[in-house]
């Protein structure tokens, strides 16, 4: 079997590469080890509606319900509202992730894809130290693949990096444990995505209600790995929807767990071999949200692959262009909100009480950092000295 | 005769993969759609039980 190509898994950053690189004319083959692609949904299913530009979908069937905007409620319940193109990556739509991820797929395999079902990947195929292709394991039968490139798109417990000799590995610091009910008969606002702040809702991550509809949400959790003990999140997570008026009335129809990482990017290419998506780490670190930036890193892997199939040349210095354009695309922005991750995490509770109420009330004509101040300015100034950091951060950008 | 080792319950596990990016001794992967433990390489180190979403792992090591 061989291939110009072969993408390990089959999540959007995966069928995303291999869509653009087959319309380039390369010979795809996506392998996923499980048996339907986009199931079971791992995702709060949030995406921003920046993807309208892209043109990477059609139809709506993806659309579970599209957002006004964002709600932040600090620790002491203040809220503040941000309008959809200000709150940023995670606000736009909520999707049906399942729907979402069997639509990429079919554009890839509509561009010339191949996608081998319930394969999994077990190893590098390397030929005097150069990476050959894939081993895997097929309905118990194993199996070589011959590709010219390898694809890590195999989420946040990548193994191709790994194998390749990147250091993919995340400290509890940079990783976001997570847990998730899809609530029904409930009664939600469906134009807003709420976050909720707090020590005690969820320690160094947030609390979450996505609503998919106007009686059903996703309402999840994510906690700071390095501050969890053993079901941390699922504990919290039953705690925070106990405690909650309307969210209390509700049942479950779907529970997940997961992990979001929040950390910086790793190195993304070797000789034959890239890392995209959670396996790239190509999620915001404030958020942990990862859907925009692996469709447009993916489309960015794919078109350089293209051209690295159409010139033969598959070394670092021709595949290196990727990690050139993800840099440029969205490389400053994830390395500036890991320096603001950092920043929040060292606010107390009563910090987030005093920002928030500083911003509630205050009409953002744009969120930007001469805004913020000018709120603080007006009601809590001593706040200034604490954000100063922050400050500095965003004026470097 | 080692340290105890960690142990995934198969019936808590969602299979979410958060523990195989933390494992700094590259003991657990996915298998069967569920994560897994090699022993030998466990360092019984605790990181897989203290941050398991679900509290799916467990080990004598961790009180």
């Amino acid at each position: 079997m061989k291939y110009d190509v072969v993408v390990v898994g089959s999540g959007p950053a995966g069928t995303v590469t291999a869509r653009f690189a087959a319309e380039s004319g390369a010979k795809v083959l996506i392998v996923e080890r499980r048996a339907e692609v986009g199931v079971p949904v791992l995702c709060g299913e949030g995406i921003s509606q920046k993807i309208d530009d892209w043109g990477m979908l059609e139809g709506k069937r993806w659309i579970a319900n599209k957002m006004e905007g964002a709600r932040i409620y600090s620790p002491d319940g203040t809220m503040v509202r941000l309008s959809a193109d200000m709150a940023g990556n995670e606000t736009g739509y909520v999707v049906y992730r399942d729907i979402f991820d069997k639509e990429l797929a079919r554009m890839a395999v509509k561009a010339g894809t191949e996608i081998m079902m319930k394969t999994e990947v077990t190893g590098l195929l390397k030929e005097n130290e150069i990476i050959t292709g894939v081993k895997a394991n097929q309905f118990n039968e194993e199996i070589d693949i011959e590709a010219d490139i390898v694809v890590g798109a195999d989420g946040v417990e990548s193994k191709i990096g790994q194998w390749a000799g990147i250091d993919t590995l995340l400290k509890p610091h940079d990783l976001e444990t997570c847990a998730q009910y899809t609530l029904t008969n409930i009664e939600c606002d469906k134009e807003y995505c709420d976050f909720y702040l707090g020590e005690e809702i969820a320690p160094g991550g947030y609390a979450w209600v996505f609503p998919k509809g106007k009686d059903v949400a996703n309402v999840g959790i994510g906690i700071l790995a390095s501050l969890s003990e053993s079901g941390m999140a699922l504990k919290l997570l039953d705690k925070f929807i106990g405690s909650h008026p309307e969210l209390k009335k509700g049942e479950p129809v779907r529970l997940l767990a997961g992990a979001v990482p929040v950390a910086q990017p790793v190195e993304t290419v070797k000789d034959h071999l890239l890392l995209v998506g959670d396996a790239a780490r190509h999620a915001d670190p404030i958020t942990g949200g990862g859907l925009t930036t692996s469709l447009e890193g993916g489309k960015i892997a794919g078109e350089t692959i293209g051209k690295a199939v159409n010139e033969q040349k598959f070394d670092n210095e021709i595949l290196g262009s990727y990690e050139t354009g993800w840099k440029e695309a969205f490389g400053k922005k994830l390395r500036r909100n890991y320096l603001v991750k950092e920043i929040l995490l060292g606010f107390e509770d009563k910090t987030l009480n005093l920002l928030a109420d500083s911003l509630k009330d205050y009409k953002f004509e744009e969120f930007s950092t001469f805004s913020i101040v000018k709120a603080l300015v007006l009601k809590h100034p001593t706040l200034l000295m604490k954000l100063k950091p922050l400050m500095k951060i965003s004026v470097e950008k | 005769m080692g340290k105890p080792k960690a142990k995934v319950d198969d019936k808590i596990c969602l299979a979410c993969g958060g523990c195989i990016s933390l494992c700094p001794h590259d003991a657990l992967s996915m298998l069967g759609g569920r994560a897994f433990v090699a022993e030998d390489k466990c360092l019984s180190c605790a990181i897989c039980i203290r941050t398991c979403p679900v509290g799916a792992i467990s080990g004598e090591v961790y009180k």
